[in-house]
């Protein structure tokens, strides 16, 4: 807090840091102006007579918002983000509890693979997962799919957790257990609570991931019921590859969920993706 | 009543493993299993020994797939390192407004990168795309088609990944950077220090940190790109930027299961060779 009393204080920046500065965030926004200028572009505008300032041709949104039945996929995501995160949530800071806490051959082999494995991007298990989750009849289900996403964001998860309770102090749990508590319900009445930063990481990074899957869902989800919005938009701009409009209009609505979801949350996203890159 | 839950804490860590046995474990142990089949999807799989892993080495779409994949990652991944880093020293100084330009340059890497790459389709496409266009109307515009060349379209999706990632590696460094107490920079320009060695004693050795986890986490993700890549030019033009991870999904697709499982192993030493290598160099830098 010091530093911010001794910037504001500094003199102002000089012209060509500010002009570089108002460059580059042009760089970043003006593709998403741009898809909006598209999205809401009147019938009548030929595409290269288009205007800085857009149609207004609402009509475009709904159109695209009936046809690509994005409705339904964001409530699919909605379901399987939150069912991913809540699973991963639960099994990941018990499995990092128990290995910071308790020096045992089964959580140092718990340890080792999940650390081994911490680099092998889902995709090389997609085929021979798609054969078992036959088996199980998990195609097509909101349970697999969970169960694929949280089984991919474990070891990261787990080994954050982990070391955020390694650096903990002990003493607290220990107190509850002299008072008769089992170092079980210690965790979840006196740790837990103490690691809500890395829960808020895992939380972000990791459901934010489960938000945008693709590359799962394309093989995992296959029927119109199930899809999740980055499959429904991929399968829509194949299904009306022509009407560009449109195409604009259903990818503005998808972006919409996360862009609000991350300028609303924007201190705590910004904080979850250094603690979980730095601290881990 | 009340539970006796003495003694679980021993075991907390089982329903992770067993999660992660069940749908990471056995899958990849059983893609060991199927690479050396000729499993089609539906029928029994049956031995085949190291074929599939022969017949990659003369599969010529295989191969370019490989150089592909290698040269996306070769340009993404430093480049993002370095623009991430660019940005970094520019949000280092505070001004008022950081965090909101902090944030628009975020942005783009909290979007699907399945989502991104439609997007930049609509804009970027030869003679339809609005940025296209618009280039043209101020007469910036080539006749260069970037659907239609390989190498072009290769440098599109490299730009377009660089783009939509280079906050997420930005935001990391400048963690790194913030790190650092004013007193170390103090200190040094007292000393006389030029800004030259100011960055290579203090500032980089505090950034070791960032650039690991960066380093590795793009090296990962660089040569598993997926979804932008069937978004933006879905692998063409012909099979010019179809990386391996498409390759292996295609093949899935085209009922050769074993042979895409093969695939997949090749893939993970691709990945597992520059990131151990990665750290093992990190791991030297550290112990100085």
């Amino acid at each position: 807090m010091n530093n911010r009393h001794r910037h504001t204080q500094r003199a102002p920046m000089p012209w060509y840091r500010a002009a570089v500065l108002f460059v580059i965030s042009l760089v970043a926004v003006v593709p998403f102006y741009l898809l909006v200028l598209l999205a809401l572009k009147g019938p009548t505008t030929p595409l290269t007579a288009i205007r800085l300032i857009p149609d207004w041709h609402i009509v475009n949104v709904a159109a695209a918002w009936k046809k690509s039945n994005l409705g339904r996929a964001i409530v699919n995501s909605l379901l399987m983000t939150v069912g991913g995160v809540a699973v991963l949530v639960l099994l990941a800071s018990m499995a990092g509890y128990s290995i910071a806490r308790v020096k045992s051959g089964l959580n140092r082999i718990i340890f080792s693979i999940l650390l081994l494995c911490m680099m092998i991007p889902g995709i090389i298990n997609t085929v021979p997962l798609y054969s078992l989750l036959i088996r199980l009849r998990g195609i097509n289900t909101y349970w697999a799919m969970i169960c694929v996403m949280a089984a991919n964001a474990l070891p990261f998860s787990v080994f954050l957790y982990s070391s955020f309770i390694r650096a903990l102090p002990n003493s607290l749990e220990e107190s509850a257990v002299i008072d008769g508590c089992s170092y079980f319900s210690a965790f979840w009445y006196i740790t837990f609570p103490l690691i809500g930063p890395v829960t808020a990481s895992v939380v972000i990074l990791q459901g934010l991931g489960m938000w945008n899957n693709y590359a799962q869902a394309v093989f995992f989800l296959q029927d119109r019921a199930h899809r999740n919005i980055a499959l429904a938009i991929s399968l829509f701009f194949q299904q009306y590859g022509a009407d560009w409009a449109l195409m604009a209009s259903a990818a503005s609505i998808a972006l919409i969920p996360a862009m609000v979801f991350f300028i609303a949350f924007q201190k705590y996203f910004i904080e979850g993706i250094i603690a979980g890159a730095l601290k881990g | 009543m009340k539970i006796n839950t003495t003694g679980w804490h021993k075991y907390m860590g089982l329903p992770a493993l067993l999660l992660f046995a069940t749908f990471f474990l056995l899958p990849f142990v059983r893609g060991v299993g199927l690479s050396l089949t000729d499993w089609n999807g539906f029928s029994k799989p049956t031995f085949i020994g190291f074929s599939n892993f022969i017949a990659f080495f003369s599969d010529e779409r295989a191969l370019r797939d490989v150089r592909t994949t290698v040269l996306f990652a070769l340009a993404s991944a430093p480049l993002l390192n370095l623009v991430g880093l660019a940005l970094a020293l520019l949000l280092n100084k505070g001004f008022r407004g950081r965090v909101v330009v902090r944030g628009l340059l975020y942005m783009p890497a909290v979007i699907s990168p399945m989502i991104m790459g439609s997007i930049w389709y609509l804009l970027l496409q030869p003679k339809r795309g609005l940025f296209s266009i618009l280039l043209e109307r101020v007469n910036l515009s080539s006749e260069m088609n970037w659907m239609l060349d390989g190498n072009l379209a290769l440098l599109v999706l490299v730009s377009v990944n660089v783009w939509q990632y280079a906050g997420m590696t930005m935001v990391i460094y400048l963690a790194g950077l913030q790190a650092i107490p004013s007193e170390h920079y103090e200190a040094a320009s007292v000393e006389g220090a030029t800004s030259t060695q100011i960055f290579a004693r203090i500032v980089f050795p505090q950034l070791l940190p960032s650039l690991k986890i960066n380093s590795i986490t793009n090296i990962i993700g660089s040569l598993s790109v997926f979804d932008v890549i069937l978004a933006l030019t879905d692998g063409g033009p012909g099979y010019d930027t179809e990386s391996l991870s498409i390759y292996i999904m295609r093949m899935s697709w085209g009922n050769r299961g074993g042979y895409s499982t093969a695939v997949a192993m090749i893939l993970f030493f691709i990945i597992l060779v520059p990131v151990l290598l990665a750290l093992l160099l990190f791991r030297r830098t550290e112990g100085i």
